[in-house]
């Protein structure tokens, strides 16, 4: 690992859903607004796109107590320290940075598109026209010139912070403490727990089931593992095998050659 | 020509196993530069990766279409075992690991060789199937996808394995086997070690193409399809 590893903490309890972070990404990133259709609620566009890799998810969610709640959860890329998308990408435009965030050299992707199937978060987006995929780099161009990335830069309530990784550990179980008491048993840490821990993590005010669109346990597919850490390297031992093992036999059986007497015509 | 040669495979049976053939080392070599990012410099010489996987895709069309042909002409010869013969010849191994006073007669395949038509159809399928869906993986389930490209690394350590296989004992592993593939014509005494039933049955029903020779009646011992 180069240098400090970097954390984006996501305190969802105070966020108020103005979407200032949603705009800021996609001024700095330069990704064009496309046209979208009413469908009745604020969370627009209703998923993460191609040109949109942040995007606000707004929830209506009734407790146990008939209590009707809005969430708001600030969604796009988790940055994983073991990132499905770095470990399947055939051209090493997804790696990892010196920052210990997942970025993308869009010069590089071949539009494969197996980074979309990698991703236990579904980030990665497909863009036909470009041939390419997009997602959030945590703002790489601008950590590399020691600014905030941009959703942070225009957060107004403090609800997205941003620092090394332990300092923003201990921030947010001690938030998590004081929601506690403060009438939010459910007060969770996410990020820390799968994926080698992620490099976004969120303050959640309720349990992470409750939240759409939040996978409870997200890993990297079996098939995946499988895939790249075991059949990869078996391919070049079953071949390597295979090439040893006929020069041993070459060697020690012999060629099975025609007998001597054998061209005789048999007529 | 050398005469008293015979005539083992017919032109479309050597096409098509060339054709064959390269497909499929160009996807294994194109395949493999994607594969291992210490191998990505082979797709220098095509202008990057997104050429290569270009050339990946369209070679796969190439390999479908001579995948079936082979699989039309060759299952009935080469993709059915026979007992108890293939069994007994599979216990001494052909003869191939240690030494046996007599190996059990083979036909025009023996078992080595249907094991690897075998391999190669169902993996080769295998190979297809998911080589298909892993180019157009947004129009499938995202289980589905992520089983085909689990089950496109399991083919190519397979094919990949089996073709060094094949490669040795289609050259230095058994001398006088080559010739079959080039020029379709092989020597008795090939023939007399390797497929003896083959030789003994096509030149008892009169149809042995000898080089120099009268043409035997009906011509063809290759290809039924």
């Amino acid at each position: 690992m180069k240098g400090t590893d970097f954390v984006k903490l996501i305190d969802t309890t105070r966020c108020t859903a103005c979407r200032g972070c949603q705009v800021a990404c996609k001024q700095w990133n330069e990704m064009p607004g496309l046209r979208t259709r009413n469908r009745g609620s604020y969370q627009n566009p209703p998923d993460l796109e191609w040109n949109t890799w942040t995007l606000v998810r707004f929830q209506e969610h009734e407790n146990g107590d008939g209590v009707l709640q809005w969430l708001f959860r600030k969604d796009g890329c988790m940055h994983c320290t073991d990132a499905g998308c770095v470990k399947v990408c055939p051209s090493g435009a997804l790696f990892y940075t010196e920052f210990g965030t997942v970025g993308i050299d869009r010069t590089k992707c071949i539009g494969c598109k197996e980074c979309l199937f990698a991703c236990p978060f579904e980030v990665p987006k497909y863009d036909r026209a470009t041939d390419k995929v997009f997602k959030c780099d945590l703002c790489y161009t601008r950590l590399r010139e020691g600014l905030l990335p941009a959703c942070v830069k225009s957060c107004p309530t403090g609800a997205l912070t941003f620092g090394a990784v332990d300092t923003m550990l201990k921030t947010a179980y001690a938030r998590v403490e004081d929601l506690k008491q403060d009438g939010h048993p459910d007060a969770n840490v996410y990020g820390d727990k799968f994926v080698g821990g992620t490099h976004v993590l969120y303050v959640l005010g309720e349990k992470p089931e409750i939240y759409d669109s939040l996978p409870q346990k997200p890993a990297v597919p079996l098939t995946v593992i499988a895939w790249k850490d075991f059949l990869k390297p078996l391919s070049l031992l079953a071949a390597g095998g295979v090439i040893l093992g006929s020069f041993l036999h070459y060697i020690i059986h012999g060629p099975k050659s025609p007998d001597e007497n054998g061209d005789r015509d048999a007529t | 020509m050398k005469k008293g040669m015979i005539k083992a495979t017919d032109a479309f049976e050597r096409i098509v196993h060339w054709s064959l053939a390269i497909s499929c080392i160009v996807l294994m070599i194109s395949g493999l530069g994607m594969m291992f990012h210490s191998l990505n410099f082979l797709a220098v010489p095509v202008g990057g990766l997104k050429n290569l996987k270009l050339i990946h895709n369209f070679t796969g069309l190439f390999f479908i279409a001579s995948l079936f042909f082979a699989v039309l002409m060759w299952w009935r010869e080469a993709g059915v075992f026979e007992f108890p013969e293939d069994a007994e010849w599979i216990k001494v191994a052909g003869g191939y690991l240690w030494h046996v006073d007599s190996v059990p007669e083979v036909g025009k395949y023996n078992p080595g060789q249907k094991m690897f038509f075998l391999a190669v159809a169902i993996f080769g399928a295998a190979m297809a199937v998911s080589g298909l869906m892993m180019w157009f993986p947004l129009s499938f389930g995202a289980g589905l996808v992520r089983f085909m490209y689990f089950l496109h690394a399991l083919g190519f350590v397979v094919i990949f394995a089996f073709f060094f296989v094949h490669l040795y004992l289609g050259t230095i592993g058994s001398p006088g086997s080559l010739p079959a593939m080039t020029s379709g014509w092989v020597t008795r005494a090939w023939l007399m070690k390797q497929h003896p039933k083959w030789l003994k049955e096509t030149e008892h029903k009169g149809r042995l193409v000898v080089y120099g020779k009268e043409p035997a009646p009906r011509e063809g011992q290759g290809h039924h399809a």
